[in-house]
């Protein structure tokens, strides 16, 4: 089958879906080739913009000079952000925070992380240890032990109800019944908590996630959040499933789970994709293509002995100085790696840097110097050089 | 390929997938009874894990898998492996068979209509480990293979065979005539050859060797078409998959990669045809709000979704596309006493997310989807084929 559109974004994680919503408001077709759920669906939900500081948006100026933030500009991080609120927002997964602010989050280890925007589900789960707190867990859940965050709160407690199921999608499923929703909030009243909030492990519900929220929270009148959990992480996935299906309602087309592409060039252009499956394949043209297939862990970088490859249209990706030696660490826990610097770098329109493809533009974790580890920016590096590079695909192709 | 479970990260985006390992806790979902397991499987072992049927195939975690591990797949070599060495039960064996069940209740179409809505029929079947917490199909004595078996100039330039697989030919043959007047209508010459059942319900219950008499057959009859330079047409996602997929794949039929390159989804036939600009049909307007529910199936064969691209062409349709939920029933799994929960929970959940939209009508491809969830949201499904004939006013089929 040929399928001709605007612009075809291949990967369909944050930065890919970003990019696409961003040019189907613009009025343009768009396709998003995706060979499987992304790596956010791992995610705690969460979106980290720089870790370091009080204000994220004022750290940017420090980052190290080939950093693809600076592509973007704090303006334009904050209004790739403010669009991404808008967005989750329609589709009934609001996030609270502030741009100029990063604030912490609870996790299910008892520490805290640093964030800047996070589901409403988690607006209250800065708490400070002096704090009471009641954990309501569930028996015999799968990766999530209370005790780890009661052993470093003096004044938290935990009660355990028996859902039927452990997993944590069995539970998220679970909350989706509205019978089993009242069961839970009665013995929830039972216990007559006394604490000042209740944590709950993030499994209220899957898409319904903000009216259980608030159910609980007006039944025990009092402030209750919930903590992100290992994988499968539903915080994650509800993330994924606003972004996508934002882009469905806003009548793109998706192309599920084809791994293998082959691509067709015309001169400096790139004209098509080509999803090989079992059967006939299926042929994707574009006049514009945005590459967000991430970094290692989603397939888009893959490693050699000696080498980097980019793994779609094999661009030249940068792999930093040295040998493998050199970027030995002692510390197994250091910040940083001298391998997260590695990727595709891009001039100042997100197009990739020594090749003579012209329309192609790369967004995302495949970012040369994006060290998403390092300075925990990754889902924010990934909506605001989504937004940006759709926007300088946009500026040079205004007639498409 | 038997090797892919060693691509497995263990991630779990394949369980967060799995609409079965949602209601069911019995079931240890794709990742432990696919890649996980497949570690201590051997073919000099008996296979032994009793919830490896427990899977309904419904290919989410293969579409959710980024590492190219296809879960299904492992595990549906399982169960056809689990098959061969247990007791498979009455249900199963009568499900492997939904096309001799389909030839036998069409023949007698009013009398076993008259029969199954009835609670002491009910009753016996569900003795017989059938599930009846959703009505049975209707059956229709003038199926497709007793219709006008071609139409369409014998000059088209474009020629195809319609394989419509048993569902519309038993239980909704007005679906399928219709589709064959629609694709005459855009010019094109259709036949409908002599077929059988695509072999995927065999397969899904555990009879590979079925399943590969029937591909067999259909294989060779669907090749000789191609020979002469027809294409070959599917409605039925399912039947695609298994013609696009199984028969090259898990089946191994010697013509089986020839019928997998040149058989098309209908509605990706029709978007090709405009492409090429073989045709340039009027969309007439239609003022319907749709709930289009996504089957697992047609997710799975990768094409995108071709009809929702014809419905973008339809002035004042507004379409909802529904892609999260699987409607449960999957084919035969959910008419197994055994998988009632899991297949009532499920379609429960998907009409709910239909009813949310508040639809004028509910659009969905596969069969199974139309009967689940036109039963539990209490709107009847139509087929995207049928929006597409009354826009595009393709006359009512006589024959």
């Amino acid at each position: 089958m040929n399928a001709t559109y605007d612009v075809v974004i291949i990967g369909g994680g944050i930065s890919g879906m970003m990019a696409a919503i961003t040019l189907v408001g613009c009025g343009k077709k768009v396709a998003v080739v995706s060979k499987g759920d992304p790596v956010c669906c791992f995610s705690t939900g969460c979106v980290d913009v720089l870790a370091d500081g009080e204000n994220p948006l004022k750290g940017i100026g420090s980052l190290p000079e080939h950093h693809p933030y600076h592509l973007v500009g704090d303006k334009g991080i904050a209004e790739a952000l403010g669009l991404f609120r808008g967005i989750m927002s329609a589709e009934g997964i609001p996030y609270v925070g502030d741009v100029h602010a990063n604030r912490r989050v609870l996790t299910s280890l008892g520490r805290s992380k640093v964030t800047c925007l996070v589901p409403e589900t988690m607006d209250f789960s800065d708490i400070d240890p002096h704090e009471s707190l009641h954990i309501l867990s569930f028996h015999k859940m799968k990766d999530f032990y209370p005790q780890y965050i009661t052993s470093r709160y003096a004044k938290a407690a935990y009660s355990t109800f028996d859902a039927g199921v452990t997993t944590t999608v069995g539970i998220a499923e679970r909350f989706e019944d509205s019978d089993f929703l009242d069961t839970f909030t009665t013995w929830m009243r039972g216990l007559a908590i006394q604490e000042e909030r209740i944590a709950v492990p993030a499994v209220l519900g899957r898409g319904s996630s903000g009216a259980v929220y608030h159910r609980i929270g007006g039944e025990c009148g009092r402030t209750v959040f919930e903590i992100p959990t290992l994988p499968p992480s539903m915080p994650g996935l509800r993330l994924f499933g606003g972004l996508k299906n934002a882009f469905l309602r806003r009548k793109g087309d998706l192309y599920w789970g084809r791994g293998i592409y082959s691509v067709e060039k015309l001169g400096n252009q790139i004209e098509a994709v080509t999803l090989t499956g079992p059967g006939r394949s299926t042929r994707v043209e574009g006049k514009a293509f945005i590459l967000a297939t991430g970094s290692f862990v989603s397939g888009g970088l893959q490693a050699s002995r000696d080498a980097v490859m980019e793994t779609v249209f094999n661009l030249p990706s940068y792999l930093p100085p040295g040998t493998r030696d050199a970027w030995f660490q002692d510390d197994f826990f250091a910040v940083g790696h001298e391998i997260e610097k590695a990727g595709i770098r891009v001039d100042a329109s997100f197009r990739p840097l020594g090749t003579e493809i012209e329309n192609l533009y790369v967004c995302g974790s495949i970012l040369a110097f994006s060290e998403v580890m390092k300075y925990r920016c990754g889902h924010g590096m990934a909506i605001a050089t989504g937004v940006a590079a759709a926007k300088a695909c946009m500026g040079a192709y205004s007639g498409i | 390929m038997a090797f892919d479970f060693q691509h497995c990260i263990r991630c779990t985006v394949c369980v967060a997938n799995c609409p079965v390992f949602k209601v069911d806790p019995a079931f240890p979902g794709p990742k432990q009874s696919g890649p996980d397991a497949e570690r201590f499987r051997s073919d000099d072992e008996p296979s032994i894990d009793r919830w490896i049927r427990l899977c309904s195939q419904c290919k989410r975690c293969e579409v959710a898998c980024p590492y190219g591990v296809n879960p299904a797949e492992i595990i549906l070599r399982e169960q056809t492996r689990y098959g061969e060495r247990h007791f498979r039960p009455f249900a199963q064996r009568l499900f492997a068979h939904t096309y001799w069940v389909g030839i036998v209740s069409s023949l007698f179409a009013p009398v076993v209509n008259l029969l199954t809505p009835r609670t002491f029929v009910k009753k016996v079947l569900s003795l017989f480990g059938l599930s009846i917490a959703i009505p049975f199909p209707l059956y229709y004595f003038h199926t497709m293979d007793r219709s006008w078996r071609w139409k369409g100039s014998r000059n088209s330039r474009k020629k195809a065979v319609f394989f419509y697989g048993c569902f519309i030919n038993y239980n909704r043959p007005d679906i399928g005539r219709g589709v064959r007047d629609l694709l005459a209508s855009l010019g094109v010459r259709v036949v409908i050859p002599r077929q059988v059942c695509c072999g995927l319900p065999a397969l899904g219950n555990g009879d590979l060797e079925t399943a590969r008499k029937f591909a067999r057959k259909n294989a060779r009859i669907l090749a000789g078409y191609i020979d002469k330079g027809f294409d070959v047409i599917y409605t039925c996602t399912s039947c695609g998959l298994s013609l696009t997929r199984d028969y090259p794949g898990i089946l191994d039929i010697a013509d089986g990669k020839k019928v997998a390159e040149n058989s098309y989804n209908l509605h990706e036939y029709i978007l090709k045809l405009m492409d090429e600009e073989y045709i340039r049909p009027v969309f007439d307007p239609l003022r319907r709000r749709v709930a289009y529910h996504i089957p697992c199936h047609l997710r799975a064969l990768g094409i995108g979704y071709p009809a929702a691209r014809l419905f973008e062409k339809i002035p004042g349709l507004e379409v909802h596309i529904l892609e999260d939920n699987c409607c449960g029933l999957a084919g035969s799994y959910g008419f197994k006493k055994r998988n009632e929960h899991t297949s009532t929970t499920l379609g429960a959940d998907a009409a709910r997310a239909i009813k949310a939209v508040d639809p004028d009508i509910l659009v969905t491809d596969c069969g199974a989807c139309k009967m689940q969830l036109g039963y539990f949201s209490g709107i009847s499904a139509c087929d995207p084929s049928e929006i597409l004939k009354e826009s595009l006013k393709v006359t009512d089929p006589g024959i």
